[in-house]
């Protein structure tokens, strides 16, 4: 062993985990910077509000936009419920036994699965056995499934993060526990299951892989008129514009990017107003 | 003397592992029984069992019957059990709600009280009962985890009696108390065997003496002896009794 002078090694692995730090921050301050450098000019609320024009190299972006939105706001209204009483079940109810944890552990499990993996499960099941089609639905139920197993997790690590004594408590006075879980642990759940879900929200909105087969469409000359028609979204119609049209306007291009990017980080912003607010309305 | 409780050939496990021994004892209606022992006696596992708390714990099995006014525990419903079979734990634990709810929070629940003036005056009556009723009166709607230790345990107490138990169990209310609140509840609870049956659990062997009627000492999950206070502990029959009381235990 090559002895330092404690001096030194101090100094050293100073700069080694400052550097780190850095490294690790850089490319997203990068990418950050750069979209919005190239992107900013192209923001308008004409670009937000109008179809695109011209084999897309003009105009504006709404209905990828308008159909990003959709397939989000199904997405979560499917997952939401589902996964929260999913949660509510394996922490509240079910008793700790061999299939419970092994219930667990698929769930955690499910959470690590390559979303195209996902796309392609929804691609058989919804729009081909379901026949559903390519659309809103088959989509979004892709991704609320995806969604599904970090719900799950995060709604349950709320749940217990309630004090088993306040459980204890309301079934000591002869209230069932069904009323408790009503009354006394949702209600102090719901700061973190709230915080998790428009993270979730984040996330979802820029995944492309799940709805490339199951509702994202190259180019849809209208509005959907139901959840049932093929959309065009966000994450792909970024992809498309970047790859596979020649001659786009480089900043349509990072306009879109930033769309996206701003959404998404609206989003996690507000999860994190949502945390400190509740946590200092929290009473114990 | 009327049983109110009556305890035939218990033995509770935790994993298989016995904690409480083939106990026999009885309640007395409108009476303290105080419970003491040093940790690990089985106090609490014996509290627990009365109304039925152990449920919830996956590792707990029972042996024996428990019969609240001659009916098992196990033919009673367990919330209407709970209902009628009151407990207090050692910290307070106030939920996380104003005093005024965490009042009202069962009666609500249950369904006995859902008149706002019914509610009203049932949280003042019980707050009275607790004498806690001019401490808070102007600030019912402040959050309850705010009280101090000693008031937070006379809410809780507030908390049982608007349920209208039969029984109340004590599971060493007092030890997080100072002084004081400590003597502000034994007064209280002296007041309330007038209409409750009471079981206190307690380690304080003096809280035992000043408080209850009648005294069990519990030892390594075996009742040692059972007797009047008074008479446990000036002349008590076992010597792990006396050797307990006088403070001369291992």
């Amino acid at each position: 062993m090559i002895k330092l002078n404690p001096k030194l090694s101090q100094k050293f692995s100073y700069t080694l985990l400052c550097f780190a730090t850095i490294l690790a921050i850089t490319p997203v301050i990068l990418m950050v910077f750069i979209i919005i450098k190239n992107g900013a000019s192209a923001i308008s609320w004409e670009f937000l509000s109008s179809m695109p024009k011209d084999g897309m190299s003009v105009g504006g972006i709404l209905p990828a936009l308008l159909g990003t939105l959709l397939i989000v706001l199904c997405a979560i209204m499917v997952t939401l419920p589902v996964g929260v009483c999913a949660a509510i079940y394996l922490n509240e109810y079910a008793k700790n036994n061999m299939l419970t944890r092994i219930i667990k552990l698929a769930i955690v499990n499910l959470a690590g699965v390559p979303s195209v993996v996902y796309g392609l499960f929804g691609l058989g099941i919804f729009v081909m056995f379901l026949k559903l089609g390519v659309s809103i639905i088959a989509g979004a139920l892709t991704l609320s499934i995806m969604e599904l197993p970090v719900i799950i997790t995060t709604a349950r690590s709320s749940l217990d993060s309630v004090p088993y004594s306040f459980r204890e408590a309301s079934l000591s006075l002869g209230v069932s526990r069904w009323q408790t879980i009503r009354h006394v642990v949702l209600p102090n759940a719901i700061p973190g299951i709230l915080t998790g879900t428009i993270l979730s929200i984040a996330r979802i909105s820029g995944e492309t892989a799940p709805i490339l087969f199951t509702a994202a469409a190259f180019y849809v000359p209208h509005l959907p008129h139901s959840i049932f028609d093929q959309v065009m979204a966000l994450p792909y119609h970024l992809y498309i514009i970047s790859t596979q049209i020649p001659n786009m306007p480089k900043n349509i291009i990072y306009g879109t990017a930033l769309v996206l990017l701003m959404m998404v980080l609206t989003m996690s912003c507000i999860a994190i107003f949502a945390r400190i607010y509740f946590r200092k309305r929290r009473k114990w | 003397m009327v049983d109110k409780i009556k305890i035939e050939n218990l033995s509770c496990y935790y994993n298989k592992k016995c904690v409480l021994e083939f106990l026999n004892l009885n309640v007395v209606k409108n009476e303290i029984l105080g419970v003491i022992g040093p940790a690990n006696s089985g106090k609490t596992t014996f509290l627990r069992t009365l109304n039925r708390m152990n449920d919830f714990d996956a590792t707990y099995s029972k042996k024996g019957s428990v019969y609240l006014d001659d009916d098992d525990i196990l033919d009673i419903d367990v919330e209407t059990l709970r209902r009628r079979v009151g407990m207090l734990f050692a910290m307070p634990i106030p939920l996380p709600m104003s005093i005024y709810d965490n009042i009202t929070y069962a009666p609500k629940r249950l369904g006995f009280v859902t008149k706002k003036i019914d509610l009203d005056n049932m949280v003042e009556s019980v707050l009275r009962n607790v004498s806690l009723w001019d401490e808070v009166k102007d600030r019912l709607c402040v959050s309850a985890v705010k009280m101090s230790g000693g008031q937070q345990q006379r809410l809780c107490i507030a908390r049982v009696l608007a349920i209208n138990p039969e029984v109340i169990l004590f599971d060493e209310p007092c030890s997080g108390l100072d002084p004081i609140s400590t003597a502000k509840i034994e007064e209280l609870m002296i007041g309330l065997k007038e209409k409750y049956t009471i079981v206190l659990v307690t380690n304080n062997v003096k809280q035992a003496s000043r408080v209850s009627d009648r005294t069990a000492f519990f030892l390594m999950g075996k009742l040692i002896e059972v007797d009047k206070t008074g008479k446990l502990f000036v002349s008590p029959k076992k010597k792990e009794t006396e050797d307990y009381i006088t403070g001369r235990f291992g």
